[in-house]
């Protein structure tokens, strides 16, 4: 079975190893065991209430209940921007028009801001090879949705996430050569780990503060600008179908989108409804295609724990849950479980169970 | 003899002819169109009788006579306040650093400001002069007669003055810096742009540049080679000017980035070694050749004479050189060492 849950001390190692599998794509989570542990460290905190809820930044792990292993993560930060500054660059349009010359241009700028600050970012997606199927990956990017929802008051209403943008196979970005690199003599791997390491704002202190026109910009670098990397594009899709809708905001080193989605409008919040848990004696297969299942959460702020059943355990008041499946969720009778599709597209159960029961 | 005198509505198609015997790009401010050119001389008449429509915003335009044939060879104008009542645009060549104390690094950054500080100090425009005779005598005395014109009518000019000179151009006509920066902006190569600006007014055209800093460093890098650099058919202007006491390095046109000077009006070398003298007439004179300036307003006339210095502030100077500079004995010349 497939649990997500707050990450913990002993996933360190298993972290680490995912880390360093991810090379140098992931910035906020570099291969560095003292970076990971403090990071584990203050999601603890934020499990347990014992930080600022502003500060708040919270890890799941995917753990796999047979290898006893953490095989993927997933983050939210609760605020960017307020422990140090959150750049972008915001994609707008210059026009220059005169009547009496004829002349009506339109120039595409950068314009450098902090428009996202105080806004919740989800973040620091992971999973290990060995899991890369049967909707592993939704699990531990969805599940965060209904966590958002559920725990509102700690979030933003509007939820960001900053794609990967594009650079090649020897990590050059075309937009950080072009721009960041004539402001900052650095490589862009090296100014993407620093970014990784906290050291963001400062780098970003060093970019350039006016608006770029982006026709002083090679074709190369100007065709990068909002695009995600080849390896991003799936994760790019998984947030569209979710309703997330790039916002105009660049990465300013990579150039990569930010898209964002108001937490009421995503549809897994949308398509999902509560049910009272019935535990079930019958063994069931849990083992069905992703489509046919649901992801059940027990809405623990604390013990978050989410996991995936068939969709006919779904009952018009209750959910048959198997007792091993209510063990991992730590719930019993009676306790209500919020469920949500895990796979978007087709008709979805839920929803036609939930207007017979409205 | 080379003369300097106002222009006149019969220099008209001289000027015109002059302006399309120069090859390369013609000073924006001396417009090709003829009926534009004639608005230009009325004004410079304008302003020279002392209308009152036209205080404040004066613009004069000379022109380098060969007294021989009467044929006009060049033509040099002062505007009294640049823009003339409107923003003058330049960029300030600037630079900031981007420094980091926790990732111990500094760069410097260089990057163009656009800037109206130049706006209402006098300005030096409308330099041009026939091919054959750039750097020699007569170029100089066109150029330097406008500065004996501001010392005898101090009064109507500004405390600054500022030249700008004609930035890098190709063989093939394209100009690196407009290429890099403004085409981006106007969809239109400089030559279009320039027709226009000299159709409609410079700030006109500068209006609908970008209002923001330009960081140097994302231009082409011909266009950063061009930055603050003169045409090299006015290089020699440019030499001249500087010998004269004008400094660059501060501002740069902001279509063509070529340099733009500036001097301290009574700092100027012509201004600050002119000498009031009264003129005395001599059958034969011997001595040197001197720049000399007659008259006032319409009657101005400047020309490379040779003068004798004589007793009581005065210089001796033979009659046909007075016809020339349309003065006689008695009259107050300003005259200043070539």
């Amino acid at each position: 079975m497939l649990v997500i849950r707050p990450i913990q001390d002993s996933d360190l190692e298993d972290l680490y190893v995912m880390a360093q599998g991810a090379g140098k794509g992931l910035t906020s989570l570099p291969a560095n065991r003292e970076l990971l542990a403090k990071k584990i460290r203050r999601a603890t905190e934020s499990f347990n209430q014992r930080s600022a809820p502003e500060a708040g930044m919270y890890l799941f792990a995917l753990e796999d209940t047979v290898l006893k292993k953490c095989v993927g993560i997933s983050g939210i930060e609760a605020r960017v921007g307020l422990e140090e500054v959150f750049y972008n660059y915001r994609l707008s349009t210059t026009v220059n028009a005169s009547r009496e010359l004829g002349v009506h241009v339109r120039t595409p700028t950068l314009n450098l801001n902090n428009d996202m600050t105080d806004t919740t970012e989800i973040c620091s997606l992971l999973l290990s090879d060995t899991h890369r199927k049967g909707g592993n990956g939704l699990l531990l990017s969805r599940s965060r949705f209904m966590y958002l929802d559920d725990f509102g008051r700690h979030f933003s209403e509007k939820v960001f996430a900053e794609m990967r943008g594009v650079s090649d196979a020897n990590g050059q970005s075309p937009l950080w050569d072009a721009l960041g690199r004539r402001f900052f003599d650095m490589e862009f791997s090296e100014a993407d780990y620093l970014s990784g390491v906290g050291n963001k704002s400062f780098i970003a202190e060093l970019m350039p503060k006016f608006p770029i026109y982006l026709p002083l910009l090679p074709a190369d670098a100007r065709a990068v600008i909002g695009c995600v990397h080849d390896n991003t594009a799936p994760a790019l899709r998984m947030l569209q179908a979710e309703g997330f809708n790039f916002n105009g905001q660049v990465d300013i080193f990579d150039g990569g989108p930010v898209v964002e989605a108001f937490i009421h409008n995503v549809r897994t919040v949308r398509e999902s409804l509560n049910r009272h848990v019935l535990i079930s004696r019958k063994s069931v297969d849990l083992d069905v295609p992703s489509e046919e299942r649901v992801m059940v959460s027990n809405r623990s702020f604390r013990d978050f724990r989410v996991t995936t059943l068939p969709m006919h355990c779904i009952n018009p008041d209750t959910v048959s849950v198997p007792a091993e499946v209510a063990e991992a969720l730590q719930v019993t009778s009676g306790d209500v479980v919020r469920l949500a599709p895990l796979k978007d597209g087709g008709h979805s159960p839920i929803q036609s169970m939930a207007s017979r029961s409205a | 003899m080379w003369v300097v005198r106002p222009a006149q509505q019969e220099d008209l198609s001289d000027i015109v002819e002059l302006a399309s015997v120069l090859s390369a790009r013609v000073s924006s401010t001396v417009p090709k169109d003829k009926g534009k050119l004639a608005e230009k001389i009325d004004y410079s008449k304008r302003s020279l009788a002392g209308d009152q429509d036209v205080k404040g915003t004066e613009r004069m335009l000379f022109v380098l006579v060969n007294t021989a044939t009467g044929k006009v060879q060049g033509t040099a104008g002062i505007d009294a306040r640049a823009g003339n009542g409107q923003p003058f645009y330049n960029y300030r060549q600037d630079a900031l650093i981007h420094a980091s104390h926790e990732l111990k690094v500094s760069r410097r950054v260089e990057v163009l400001y656009p800037s109206h500080a130049l706006t209402d100090r006098t300005l030096l425009c409308s330099l041009m002069i026939a091919p054959e005779l750039r750097g020699t005598d007569a170029f100089e005395l066109l150029s330097r007669s406008r500065l004996l014109f501001v010392a005898r009518q101090r009064a109507m000019f500004a405390n600054s003055m500022v030249v700008e000179v004609q930035g890098v151009q190709t063989e093939s006509g394209s100009v690196p810096f407009w290429d890099s920066l403004g085409r981006h902006f106007f969809n239109m190569d400089f030559a279009t742009a320039d027709s226009y600006s000299g159709m409609l007014s410079k700030t006109f055209i500068a209006e609908l540049m970008p209002p923001n800093p330009i960081y140097v460093d994302l231009l082409s890098e011909a266009a950063q080679a061009a930055l603050g650099q003169p045409h090299d058919l006015a290089r020699k202007t440019f030499e001249l000017l500087e010998r004269e006491g004008f400094q660059s390095g501060a501002y740069v046109d902001i279509f063509d980035g070529g340099p733009v000077l500036e001097a301290r009006t009574d700092m100027l070398k012509t201004i600050v070694s002119s000498l009031r003298k009264t003129v005395r007439s001599e059958e034969d004179v011997d001595g040197d050749s001197y720049l000399a300036g007659a008259g006032e307003g319409l009657h101005f006339r400047c020309g490379l004479v040779t003068l004798d210095e004589g007793l009581d502030e005065t210089v001796k100077m033979t009659r046909a050189n007075q016809k020339l500079l349309a003065c006689a004995q008695g009259d107050e010349l300003l005259v200043a060492p070539l």
